[in-house]
């Protein structure tokens, strides 16, 4: 055990500067997936609620679906399976891509029913006081159906960041693909993983407290209604 | 020619998946009774299990029981390591849900069957964790088909499933595209009836009810 963190402190800042620039990477590819699922996903969750039964019936198909196979297929799919029709991504852009759309499904799913806990009335009354639908949207039900799929959102980010790992095996130079060179390279695989599962839990679990907290204020905001 | 190896690796995958459920379950619910008790350090030990195991990448755990435990000694099989490893992250996701479950009910529960001359034991194998069981199964169905997904990463520990024979086919065949869109279908084939079971048991714990 002594010998273990040994090994570990000598090695450290040989390791740290790769391991530093791939987390920069690993940031950088949850914070684009994340955009493009938040974008990706509200447009789906608008055209499951929509009044036409044929965006409904797509939206629909695409979340259950994406729901029902891996991140890594996608991964393959827009990485490698889309280079014989001539499309070639990096594959930073292919891991963006991939964990975004996917991620979009689930992102769906929580914006609609934050929309959906909103009482019918609050929107009924919004429209009979001349407001337009699109004004209803805007002004009264996002507002306070944000605060509902607030930490939700925050899970899904954490989801997203931890999902990043899997890009290293489309080679995105991240935090494990950089772990796993390393480890070749100095033989040291338990240190390298370690220390890759410590820099994953440094970013992921002050978000995770956050979202926790900011349910916990909101469970109480509801209580007292 | 391709679905025959798509199919064994299928195999591999549940193979995999019922043995990390079956040991997610069987930590999660032993992890949840720690948790309800009064001992604080038994729920602090409770409390970093879980949350170091939620936030760190299921894959990097992988390779930390199977690369990272052979450099100590312990040389696992890549099923058996995928297993441990997805049944450990899954275990930490369960102790949350049979927390929930098991603080969900009204803890005149526990202390009416108590009363009644019930040990402890007797309280939560009877009346604790007939109740939880309906509230969890949703959750806990949710996260079977999380599992039966998160199974594909074992691929890259070498496991021989779905992924791991996709992999081999492609550098076999080139044949890309087929490949992957004939393993989105497996998985897909695989995890909405599994949904539709959910579904359906949810259904009738809820009429039960």
């Amino acid at each position: 055990m002594i010998e273990f963190f040994q090994i570990f402190f000598d090695k450290l800042p040989q390791w740290w500067p790769e391991m530093q620039t791939a987390a920069g990477r690993t940031l950088l590819l949850a914070a684009y997936a994340f955009i493009l699922a938040i974008i990706f996903g509200l447009a789906l969750a608008l055209a499951k609620l929509s009044r036409s039964s044929m965006l409904r019936r797509v939206a629909s198909v695409y979340i259950e679906i994406m729901r029902s196979i891996p991140t890594l297929v996608v991964l393959f799919i827009i990485y490698f399976g889309i280079v014989p029709l001539g499309i070639t991504l990096n594959a930073l852009t292919a891991g963006s891509i991939g964990l975004g759309i996917h991620a979009a499904a689930y992102v769906a799913e929580i914006f609609r029913s934050g929309i959906e806990a909103i009482h019918r009335g609050q929107r009924e009354a919004a429209l009979s006081v001349g407001m337009t639908p699109r004004q209803t949207l805007r002004y009264i039900v996002l507002p306070q159906a944000t605060a509902i799929m607030l930490p939700p959102l925050i899970n899904m980010l954490v989801v997203v960041l931890k999902d990043t790992s899997i890009c290293s095996l489309i080679s995105a130079p991240e935090i494990m693909l950089r772990a796993k060179d390393l480890a070749s390279t100095y033989f040291r695989p338990m240190q390298l993983y370690v220390l890759a599962g410590a820099m994953y839990f440094g970013m992921a679990w002050p978000l995770s407290l956050l979202a926790r907290l900011w349910g916990k204020q909101l469970g109480r905001g509801r209580r007292t209604i | 020619m391709f679905a025959a190896a798509l199919l064994a690796g299928a195999f591999v995958s549940i193979q995999i998946m019922l043995g990390a459920l079956g040991i997610a379950i069987a930590i999660g619910l032993f992890m949840a009774l720690l948790a309800t008790t009064r001992v604080v350090p038994l729920r602090l030990f409770v409390a970093c299990y879980v949350e170091v195991f939620r936030n760190v990448p299921a894959l990097t755990q992988l390779f930390i029981i199977y690369f990272g435990l052979a450099q100590v000694g312990l040389r696992l099989q890549p099923i058996p390591a995928a297993i441990i490893g997805l049944g450990l992250g899954g275990g930490a996701l369960l102790t949350e849900v049979f927390r929930a479950g098991i603080q969900a009910l009204h803890h005149g529960q526990r202390e009416a069957a108590v009363a009644v001359g019930m040990t402890p034991i007797m309280a939560i194998r009877y009346i604790i964790l007939p109740q939880a069981w309906r509230i969890v199964l949703p959750p806990l169905g949710n996260y079977s088909i999380s599992l039966l997904k998160e199974t594909s990463v074992a691929s890259a520990i070498a496991a021989p499933e779905i992924m791991f024979y996709a992999r081999q086919l492609v550098t076999r065949s080139f044949e890309t595209p087929v490949i992957y869109s004939l393993t989105a279908l497996l998985y897909l084939a695989m995890c909405l009836p599994i949904g539709r079971l959910v579904a359906r048991l949810e259904r009738r714990s809820r009429a039960w009810q």
